[in-house]
């Protein structure tokens, strides 16, 4: 099953991903931000807020956006 | 914003400085090609010079060689990073119009209002009011002007106006610890800023840089939070910027110009109560720079004190001296017993 996976994390990239069905978005999250808290994320689906339970679907769009990100010049 | 029709126009808009954006990339990868290229012709100039130095065996020649190829190469360095990420990563489709309205949707579902400037081409959002380690900088808005889309790669196509600016004291321009003139020090949001726009995402964009805007990283900022209402004078409390704030070494502290001073003798900065005055000379001086005299033990610039002794008492010890000479004097000149009485007197 294929998604379209937005990451805001780092260089920010969109792509799509294919994922085992009956994947939440718990077990997406765990499994492409391992040791990283997903409070310190907004997790969005199709642009809205959803459930960490929600079943991904075909074609869905997760956008996973850090809450804090550092401005300080690098 | 739910009127569907004024979203397509905005979309359009968007559309329209995406495919500037896309033609800007391509126009600086060109711009940054002709650098990298000139830069090139330059070192195969000095290939040339260094391999008829090297057949002529000129070594002064081959050495200033050397040094030009190793400038060049310097130069290549640099540009190279600011090339690659121009080329590396294919251009993507721009988005079609439901899909950018999708994206003002989003947009709305974050922040709430969004505002349209049609005659500015500017869409602007307000975030919440921000609060960082308990000092409120209020909401700000964030101005996309999609106009200067395709200037991203050289300078920013977006503002952050503060709307209940509370600035550093120290700098009116600074109203967020990463905000300087309206614009965004974005750190580590500067590639996912990019990506984001590059791809149409505009509420990712806005996203990002709400993000930057509620954390405070002390590393770099324009004025540190714990600076943000000045510093206080330890002396008198009166709130001053950083080019009026004087610090003492010798308890460590803050003051402002008129709780400090310098040394005349070392011209290191003091506060008043690490400051003496030289009792002689009446000079400001620091506690390592003052002395005491050794007879009436009030202190005294270096300068002012002779064998340990300040002006003063130097004279005083020198009258005493002649008096005691003169005692002496008179003495041989007049009889024995009173000579003896003068030596007992003496030596008492």
């Amino acid at each position: 099953m294929r998604i379209l996976y937005v990451n805001n994390d780092g260089g920010g990239f969109a792509d799509y991903v294919d994922v085992t069905p009956a994947m939440t978005v718990e077990t997406f999250f765990i499994e492409k931000m391992p040791n990283r808290k997903p409070d310190d994320f907004l997790i969005r689906v199709n642009r809205q807020p959803v459930a960490r339970d929600y079943v991904l679907q075909e074609n869905d769009r997760i956008t996973i956006t850090p809450t804090k990100i550092e401005g300080a010049l690098v | 914003m739910e009127d569907r029709k004024k979203l397509a126009r905005i979309a359009n808009r968007i559309r329209e400085g995406l495919m500037q954006l896309k033609y800007g990339r391509y126009l600086e990868l060109n711009r940054q090609l002709a650098n990298i290229t000139g830069q090139l012709q330059r070192l195969t100039t000095e290939s040339r010079k260094m391999e008829a130095s090297v057949t002529r065996r000129w070594l002064s020649a081959a050495q200033r060689c050397c040094k030009n190829v190793d400038n060049l190469l310097g130069e290549v360095g640099y540009s190279l990073p600011r090339i690659r990420p121009l080329t590396e990563k294919p251009q993507k489709e721009i988005p079609k119009l439901p899909l950018l309205i999708d994206e003002l949707n989003g947009l709305h579902e974050e922040f709430g209002d969004i505002e349209f400037d049609a005659s500015k081409n500017i869409i602007s959002v307000i975030t919440e009011p921000i609060t960082l380690e308990d000092i409120y900088l209020g909401p700000f808005k964030i101005q996309l002007e999609l106009n200067k889309l395709d200037q991203l790669y050289n300078s920013s196509p977006y503002f952050v106006v503060a709307i209940e600016p509370n600035p550093a004291s120290t700098d009116q321009e600074v109203t967020h610890p990463h905000v300087s003139g309206e614009k965004l020090c974005e750190g580590d949001g500067s590639a996912a800023i990019k990506a984001a726009l590059e791809e149409g995402r505009i509420s990712d964009f806005f996203t990002i840089v709400r993000s930057i805007l509620n954390t405070y990283s002390p590393d770099s900022p324009y004025v540190a939070l714990h600076d943000w209402d000045g510093a206080t004078c330890y002396d008198c409390g009166y709130t001053m910027n950083s080019e009026d704030t004087y610090y003492c070494e010798y308890c460590e502290r803050d003051y402002c110009s008129e709780c400090s001073t310098y040394c005349r003798h070392c011209e290191e900065t003091i506060c008043l109560g690490h400051s003496g005055q030289c009792s002689y000379c009446e000079e400001m001086l620091c506690r390592n720079c003052v002395s005491e005299c050794e007879e009436c033990g009030k202190m005294f610039c270096q300068s002012c004190l002779e064998e340990d002794l300040c002006p003063n008492c130097r004279e005083e010890k020198e009258n005493e001296n002649e008096q005691q000479e003169a005692e002496i004097n008179e003495c041989e000149n007049t009889s024995q017993p009173q000579t003896e009485t003068t030596e007992v007197e003496l030596a008492s």
